[in-house]
């Protein structure tokens, strides 16, 4: 019987070590982006949370972009999978151990990077984050940090869905629902694209005259200033929370919305949630151009349903975040650190696409599968 | 042994419950008031395309639950059917979307890796003796790291309905004259009738009860208990296969990192229809009774306007009565 467990525990090891073994061999031959080595320049490492996904190759795109610019080269990893945040630690502590001439970071977890971000500091290596900050980073260590404005990105939404839907809002006699599913109530970047969106669409419509109450997830609705009476109000915006992560559950959520008569318009705000409105869709049928012919649907993010749903008008179109820009910016501002210039945080902008521009050149790379 | 009755006077005296089929009636009963209740209360749940969508999403759980329900009557668990489910999907998919592979050639990939995992949950479980839960869960964080690994992060879009390739998707559902028709849910009958049949009436069914009943008994009595406690988890591995189908055929895109939390609720639908954590007890009707208690909770449950706390809370609660249940029974039954 020992024989047995030990046999099972070494075999269990060798396989372990094979799959780590092949995992990162193949992450660090893909991960070498040795670029334009004119100009004598400096030497940055890149750590992205995941280096295989298609949204961090968007982002390196940006980064390349940047070293040719500028002359500088760098050197990008990222473990498997963006849980694995041991991986990352372990690839950040190389990178350090390198002693580049900046780091930019996009941390798995913004806890577990803590100590290394203070070695990084102890050696004197500025490191600029992106994609996600680190709030609780020692004082000092993180020059600046880009990342995408979640508020406004919500609000590009909220503006696009207006322009469609503003006419039935203005005509109609009795009130109207627009929908709103957010993939949890808990991650900040959720939840300030969810507020984004609402807040700007309150401000649209009682900008015309008509009163907006917000029901639904009790987080989203404490967090309206100034929310109106849903027995009064013109417009209801209501938002809903899946119990957990799926689409399915989603779907669910987004169902019972699309399935009211008063329904104008649904808004998913990531790419979960707007796979889960699509879900739905297939069994109800309602999505359509503009609210008189069904439901006005608008999703956020991309991946490779999301963009057919909007090129075939599924959707009427869709926020997407800028990779390509973060990349780039995260190199800049390493530039301009090394040249002694003062940097401070930027936030990147969101980019409305449909149907008609999602093939333009400054909107098509940052459309990832 | 399904049924174990209580006896009032020497046996011949069988409640109307237990002549109705006991626990299983019951469940079924509670399926029937949850789904009147939740029409009474919501205009939107009454549309025929809520019950398409409740259909659509109970095929994988269903599938699943009536997989584990065979480790599960061993006294064991299968813990990587939920992940197992999406890694499966994900190398299946990946073949055919980004190998150009055609779609059956996919299909059947996913399933032989169903099976493949279910012989590697079998042998860790007999063969090494490791406990199935501490085999399983082992395997459910492997099948997590290598659908990952396999498509590289990617998300895997299988072909759309009306793409090339798209046939599969219509072994679920159809569309006529614009309306969906759920022909998944005949397979889902068809496949329930043939594995009652498997379990009742086969040596393999009649074996995997025995092995959750008193192994060494069975041992004893000239069985081939390793043979058959792997196979229990072959026929789970098969069908975690069978529900990645259905998951790609339902719904547009797998991600990898996903699909753990599935196997709880295939779990937990199993027991709630009468299969005993303990081993030994079970069917399959009952099983898919349970399955359905789940799906109507998790879509009526928002639809009647509560918010994800309290669908959890209640779901939660639901679990804790049928498992009181269940052990109230036994007790009864001991007496």
């Amino acid at each position: 019987m020992k024989k047995k467990v030990l046999a099972v525990l070494l075999g269990g090891c060798m396989v372990a070590g094979l799959v780590a073994g092949c995992g990162g061999n193949s992450g660090d031959d893909a991960a070498k982006s040795e670029g334009g080595s004119e100009g004598g320049g400096y030497h940055f490492e890149v750590v992205v949370k995941s280096f295989q996904s298609t949204y961090w190759q968007a982002a390196l795109q940006g980064i390349e972009a940047a070293q040719e610019e500028l002359g500088v080269t760098t050197n990008a990893t990222g473990p498997n999978a963006e849980s694995d945040i041991a991986d990352q630690v372990n690839m950040l502590n190389n990178a350090i151990n390198q002693n580049p001439d900046g780091i930019a970071l996009a941390a798995c977890d913004q806890n577990s990077v803590i100590e290394s971000l203070q070695s990084a500091l102890d050696k004197e290596i500025p490191v600029v984050c992106f994609d996600t900050g680190v709030p609780d980073a020692p004082e000092g260590s993180v020059y600046a940090t880009v990342v995408t404005d979640n508020e406004a990105a919500g609000a590009v939404a909220a503006e696009n869905m207006y322009e469609v839907i503003k006419d039935t809002i203005a005509n109609a006699t009795e009130p109207v629902r627009i929908g709103e599913v957010n993939q949890d109530a808990t991650a900040a970047n959720i939840i300030g694209r969810g507020m984004g969106f609402i807040n700007k669409m309150k401000e649209l419509i009682e900008a015309d005259g008509k009163t907006v109450a917000v029901i639904g997830n009790q987080l989203y609705v404490d967090s309206v200033e100034n929310n109106g009476d849903e027995a009064s109000a013109d417009v209801i915006i209501e938002v809903a929370v899946p119990a957990q992560t799926t689409v399915e559950l989603s779907a669910t959520e987004a169902a019972n919305i699309m399935n009211k008569d008063d329904t104008i318009a649904i808004f998913g705000s990531n790419q979960v949630t707007a796979e889960g409105v699509l879900t739905a869709n297939q069994n109800l049928n309602v999505l359509a151009a503009t609210p008189d012919e069904g439901i006005v649907g608008v999703g956020f993010d991309a991946g490779a349903t999301l963009k057919a749903a909007v090129a075939d008008g599924t959707l009427i179109g869709a926020v997407t975040q800028a990779p390509v820009d973060q990349g780039r910016i995260a190199i800049e501002t390493l530039y301009k650190i090394c040249e002694g210039e003062e940097v401070s945080d930027v936030t990147t902008d969101s980019y409305w696409y449909d149907a008609e521009n999602m093939e333009d050149e400054n909107i098509a790379p940052n459309l990832y599968d | 042994m399904a049924n174990k009755t209580v006896t009032k006077t020497a046996g011949t005296n069988k409640s109307f419950i237990d002549r109705m089929g006991g626990q299983k009636f019951i469940v079924l009963l509670i399926v029937i008031a949850l789904f009147i209740f939740f029409c009474a209360m919501s205009p939107g749940f009454r549309k025929y395309t809520t019950v398409v969508s409740i259909l659509d999403y109970s095929y994988y759980i269903t599938l699943m639950a009536i997989g584990v329900a065979f480790p599960l009557m061993t006294a064991g668990v299968d813990l990587s059917i939920g992940t197992g489910l999406v890694c499966y999907s994900l190398i299946g998919g990946y073949l055919i979307v980004h190998q150009g592979w055609p779609t059956g050639a996919g299909m059947v990939v996913s399933i032989l890796l169903g099976v493949l995992f279910g012989i590697l949950n079998g042998c860790l479980v007999a063969i090494m003796e490791l406990p199935p839960f501490l085999a399983t869960l082992c395997t459910c964080m492997i099948t997590r790291g290598v659908g990952s690994v396999v498509v590289g992060g990617f998300g895997i879009p299988w072909p759309t309905a009306a793409a090339p390739g798209g046939w599969f998707r219509s072994i679920f559902k159809i569309q006529v004259n614009g309306m969906n028709i759920p022909i998944g849910f005949l397979w889902i009958i068809l496949i329930v009738i043939i594995m009652t049949f498997v379990l009742n009436h086969t040596k393999m069914g009649r074996y995997t009860l025995a092995i959750g009943s008193n192994k060494e008994a069975t041992r004893l009595s000239g069985v081939n208990v390793r043979f058959y406690h792997i196979m229990a988890y072959v026929i789970c591995g098969f069908f975690a296969g069978l529900a990645s189908i259905s998951y790609s055929a339902i719904f547009a895109t797998v991600q990898p990192g996903s699909g753990a939390g599935f196997e709880l609720e295939a779990i937990g639908g199993a027991i709630i229809g009468g299969v005993s954590m303990t081993g030994g007890v079970g069917s399959i009707t009952g099983t898919l009774a349970g399955v359905f208690v789940i799906c109507l909770l998790k879509t009526g449950l928002p639809f009647i306007g509560l918010t994800a706390n309290w669908q959890q809370i209640i779901t939660g609660l639901v679990l804790i009565v049928a498992v009181l249940f269940d052990i109230l029974k036994r007790k009864k039954e001991g007496k």
